[in-house]
């Protein structure tokens, strides 16, 4: 099952129990923001809020992929499919070739049912939701994308850059120099003094989002047709020469200003604080609006987990790094970002058949496009289940040596990393730690290595099956 | 009630009888409110002494607890002219 749209992926999750339709008005200003942060928090369904103060016809959707299950429906799946599942399909759909996305007219197109173009196309007409208590400003985009194209090889890119409304037609966000939207404007159309046509896309369909906040070095749009195994379906916008996803709710069409910028947060980040203060960031300057008839702005709301950012970006992450490391032909069984590290902790389960293995994991991924958004790599043996937290935290305490095992090295960070001083988020300072979490190779596996004790390690087989095929006859509730 | 609030790195942002270039957020109830406006005004620590209750917060949102006067003297536009 493909969502064309977030309608469908609506009901989907209605079906599945995981929405909750609020029919009574919600404030845009602060009540809203706070239904969406406590769903975050007690991991509950999505919020459809039907009814908008001061916006008639307006709805909003929060919360929509802040868990594994919500995320397995997203992409067509069983909702009680296991982490590992998830995974398995992600990569699957995802080492395929690319899929072109195809181009459909603009009448067919739902988000062309209203056109506003001009003095007309004011920020203020939608509901910009006042998020968290003492943010800059209304962040009406916080689960969306802003396509942008590269003026010399046309390349698109899709990009997840939050954006603040500063007045009736002008936006303003981040757009971190390291991102490929940040890196086509920041390395060209500013210095040529050239402003970059921009279209945010606001209440994408689920997978569009998915691989709009994904690092994957292939091109959104067709990254997209292989995540959800067809065509992602593009329309044209009306006063910039990009194209966007033609079921989408709200979209904004402007230009990103290469000579000023303005006042722009602070916003509550996906570490679960505000780390970057406010601050001078990128201007967007809008010259159209087109939208769904009673559209859906769709809200994600960063702070402590779990939200989109650390649900999502652990997972594709993660799985990037699982594909960049095996093209490499290391021996790794397997790779766990976890969400409730707000991805800054991974894990990587191994066959270490060569020495310093660890380093080598550890060294290839924070060098990598991926390496500014987290700072730990664990290295774990192919016994341990990357999956168990309970596991991994045994093997940490376990099979760390406090002095040879574990390594720290000088990387790039980003601005957000809440535990740097001021001056080193400024210089884009990143110190990375590596827990090599494996026995050295060179001990006797008789008389050095330590014997695991454990369910499935110390029992022969068919004593472990007779356990578990009479686990609930000896009284023991199901597993 | 304030009428606009201003976010500052510090209370030195905010000299005191010196007409000062700020970003002021309107505070307006209705769907307009939080929009920026750039001034030059006039500040002070009294919160009688101008028309305008100005709320301070600082670069992570806090808030001051003392509120400060406003008087507005000019917009100011900061985008160039051939982007408006
Ligand atoms: C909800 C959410 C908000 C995000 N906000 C930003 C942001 O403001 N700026 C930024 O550079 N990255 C942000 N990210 C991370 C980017 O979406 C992510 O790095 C993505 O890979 C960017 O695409 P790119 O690789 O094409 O640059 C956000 C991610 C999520 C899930």
């Amino acid at each position: 099952m493909v969502f064309k749209d977030n309608r469908e992926f609506i009901e989907a999750l209605e079906k599945a129990g995981e929405l909750v339709t609020i029919e009574q008005e919600v404030d845009w200003d602060l009540e809203a923001g706070a239904i969406v942060r406590k769903v975050c928090e007690e991991k509950a369904p999505s919020p459809l809020m039907n009814k908008i103060k001061d916006y008639p016809g307006h709805r909003y959707l929060g919360a929509p992929l802040t868990s594994h299950r919500k995320l397995a429906l997203a992409m067509g799946l069983d909702p009680d499919s296991s982490i590992p599942e998830i995974a398995a399909e992600y990569l699957k759909r995802t080492n395929r070739s690319p899929v072109e996305p195809v181009l459909i007219e603009k009448e067919q197109a739902p988000c062309k049912e209203n056109i506003i173009i001009g003095p007309e196309a004011d920020l203020f007409s939608l509901p910009g939701p006042m998020v968290h208590d003492g943010d800059g400003g209304r962040y009406l985009c916080t689960w969306h994308f802003v396509v942008t194209k590269d003026p010399d090889n046309g390349d698109v890119n899709w990009g997840m850059y939050r954006q603040m409304v500063y007045d009736h037609k002008t936006m303003t966000g981040p757009l971190l120099p390291f991102s490929d939207g940040g890196k086509v404007f920041h390395g060209k159309y500013k210095p040529r003094g050239e402003a970059m046509p921009f279209a945010t896309v606001i209440g994408p369909d689920p997978l569009s989002a998915v691989a709009a906040s994904a690092p994957s070095p292939i091109p959104e749009t067709k990254f997209t047709g292989m995540l959800m195994e067809q065509p992602v379906e593009l329309v044209k916008c009306e006063t910039v020469d990009l194209e966007v996803p033609a079921h989408a709710e709200i979209v904004i069409e402007g230009e990103i200003l290469p000579d000023v910028s303005l006042e722009e947060g602070p916003f509550g980040e996906y570490t679960g604080y505000r780390t970057s203060p406010r601050d001078l960031r990128t201007v967007y300057r809008v010259k159209a609006i087109t939208y769904r008839n009673d559209p859906i702005t769709t809200i994600s709301n960063m702070g402590v987990p779990t939200d989109e950012g650390q649900l999502l970006r652990s997972f594709t992450l993660g799985l990037e790094m699982d594909k960049l490391l095996r093209n490499q032909g290391i021996p790794i069984t397997g790779v766990y970002m976890l969400p409730e590290s707000t991805h800054h902790l991974v894990v990587v389960g191994v066959k270490a058949i060569y020495t310093n293995i660890a380093t080598q994991i550890a060294q290839a991924v924070f060098g990598s496009k991926l390496g500014p958004w987290f700072h730990m790599v664990l290295v774990v043996d192919d016994k341990t289940d990357i999956y168990n937290v309970d596991e991994i935290i045994h093997a940490l305490c376990t099979r760390c040596h406090p002095i040879n095992g574990i390594h720290v090295y000088q990387g790039v960070g980003t601005p957000l990393y809440p535990f740097l001083s001021a001056a080193e988020r400024k210089k884009s300072v990143g110190p990375k730690v590596l827990f090599d979490c494996t026995f050295p190779l060179d001990w006797d596996p008789f008389s050095e290595v330590p014997s695991l004790v454990s369910f499935k390690n110390v029992y022969p087989k068919e004593i472990q099956d007779k356990v578990l095929n009479n686990w609930e006859k000896y009284g023991f509730k199901p597993r | 009630m304030f009428h606009y609030d201003v976010f500052v790195n510090s209370l030195a942002d905010l000299p005191e009888e010196k007409e000062v270039q700020l970003a002021l957020r309107d505070l307006a109830a209705g769907t307009h409110k939080y929009c920026y406006k750039n001034v030059s005004a006039l500040v002070s620590a009294d919160q009688e002494k101008y028309e305008h209750k100005l709320q301070i917060r600082f670069g992570r949102g806090q808030v001051h607890e003392i509120p400060y006067s406003i008087k507005i003297l000019n917009p100011v536009e900061r985008i160039p002219e051939r982007w408006l």
